[in-house]
């Protein structure tokens, strides 16, 4: 073949491949868990007077086993899932929240586990591959990115009685080395998270008649005792044992 | 303007462009998450190494880098090699001043582990290769043939001035050759001491 036409056809097929590995090379997608529990619990009503507050006292954030902050995304989220139901009047987050003292409340402790896998292994094996090839290889080897998340919510109603429900939920992003970008991360954590606090909702909603105003008197004890002990401790120690404290109700009580 | 007196300016308008970013308060720590992009430039000069007495060529002259790389994973590792992998491509432009006035360009894939370091300074290694052309071969009794391999590896310094703009250093050592195509084939071997700015997104 003469060399000035194989010149043109070279460069040809380089674009060609250029573009075949491009295209394909930029896709991703999220493959959620499916779900255990799918009951629908059905349409609920409750009459506006016997809603009662919820105060979230505390939440709690662990990331693959270590402690972290709570970020404010995360809160504001976990409040407007449960504001969505409906089953409360009001909302608020923070231990230091002051509610009236004879008022009926709901104190919630939320616990949110998060695992990440990020196949770091994986991903750089695929990348040096990847690499080696010019590229060439990308939309063969996809990568992937896994995130789980548990939500524990802990509902102490006003008459000392608890309620624990758990949603757990887990998804993986799949993608192409040219489709990577932060967003897709956040996009896989916000489903991930939203699929556990949807099946949290779901428990609640079950119970509606348990958060009921009319559904229990306030308890009039005189004394009230609250545990305090040192938080996230290392070593046990007999020192660690919690530290009965007695704490004198209000006289309106 | 000679090679030198170029690169002396460039390295005064790297030195500018520093001193006008203004400096931040807070703390700077960079965030990069699986698929943050980092586009970079850096400019070196290229310094022969003789390796062999049959080696002669004393070539030398400026590089530009332009390059582009992607984080392939979170944080890996517990101790101080904790750092992270990015997977990119750069395009290599030499302008050889010696022996003759030649140019080469390469296209070469780039792997580049990136430490933790201390979060605002950043040390890396990486390593790269690819086809380089250049019109010094065959000119040259190392190399016989334009159509040319470089393998480079090196490692830097990257110091954060924002989260999503860093200044780097560093050192590279070149290899050209033409992986045995064509005969001679001694290979030209050489340092890129470099500097440029990267930007992430």
């Amino acid at each position: 073949m003469n060399p000035n036409t194989l010149r043109p056809l070279t460069l040809l097929c380089c674009a060609a491949l250029s573009i075949l590995t491009m295209v394909p090379g930029c896709s991703r997608w999220i493959e959620m868990a499916p779900h255990l529990d799918t009951q629908d619990p059905g349409a609920q009503q409750i009459a506006r007077d016997e809603q009662v507050p919820l105060i979230i006292d505390v939440i709690r954030t662990t990331r693959n086993g270590s402690p972290q902050n709570t970020s404010a995304e995360t809160q504001q989220r976990i409040l407007s899932s449960l504001a969505e139901i409906g089953l409360f009047s009001q909302l608020s987050a923070g231990a230091y929240d002051v509610s009236p003292s004879n008022d009926k409340i709901v104190r919630a402790k939320i616990l949110l586990s998060e695992t990440i896998d990020p196949h770091a292994g994986g991903a750089a094996w695929k990348g040096i591959v990847i690499g080696a090839s010019m590229y060439t290889l990308t939309p063969f080897l996809p990568l992937e990115y896994g995130y789980a998340a548990n939500v524990s919510l802990e509902l102490e109603r006003w008459d000392g009685q608890v309620k624990r429900y758990e949603g757990e939920s887990s998804g993986t992003a799949r993608y192409q080395l040219f489709g990577a970008t932060p967003i897709m991360i956040d996009e896989l954590k916000g489903h991930v998270t939203e699929s556990c606090l949807n099946e949290l909702a779901r428990q609640i909603v079950r119970d509606t008649a348990f958060y009921t105003a009319s559904s229990a008197p306030i308890s009039h004890s005189d004394i009230r005792s609250v545990s305090i002990r040192r938080l996230s401790p290392k070593i046990p120690d007999a020192s660690s044992a919690p530290i009965p404290v007695t704490v004198s109700a209000p006289a309106d009580r | 303007m000679t090679p030198r007196s170029l690169a002396a300016r460039i390295a005064f308008a790297a030195l500018v462009f520093t001193m006008t970013i203004p400096c931040q308060a807070e703390e700077v720590r960079p965030h990069l998450t699986v698929g943050t992009q980092e586009i970079s430039l850096s400019a070196g000069y290229l310094l022969p190494h003789r390796l062999t007495t049959e080696h002669t060529t004393k070539q030398s002259g400026p590089a530009l880098m332009p390059s582009w790389a992607m984080v392939l994973t979170d944080p890996i590792g517990k101790s101080f090699y904790r750092g992270q992998l990015l997977l990119g491509a750069e395009i290599v432009y030499i302008q050889f001043q010696e022996p003759f006035l030649t140019h080469g360009v390469g296209f070469t894939p780039k792997i580049k582990y990136m430490f933790e370091g201390t979060g605002r300074l950043r040390p890396y290694i990486e390593f790269a290769g690819g086809p380089f052309y250049t019109d010094l071969g065959g000119r040259i009794p190392e190399e016989s043939s334009r159509f040319n391999f470089i393998l480079t590896a090196g490692g830097g310094l990257s110091w954060f001035f924002t989260s999503q703009f860093s200044f780097n250093v560093g050192y590279r050592f070149h290899h050209i050759s033409n992986a045995g195509t064509r005969m001679p084939n001694l290979g030209l071997n050489s340092s890129l001491p470099f500097g440029g700015f990267s930007f992430y997104f």
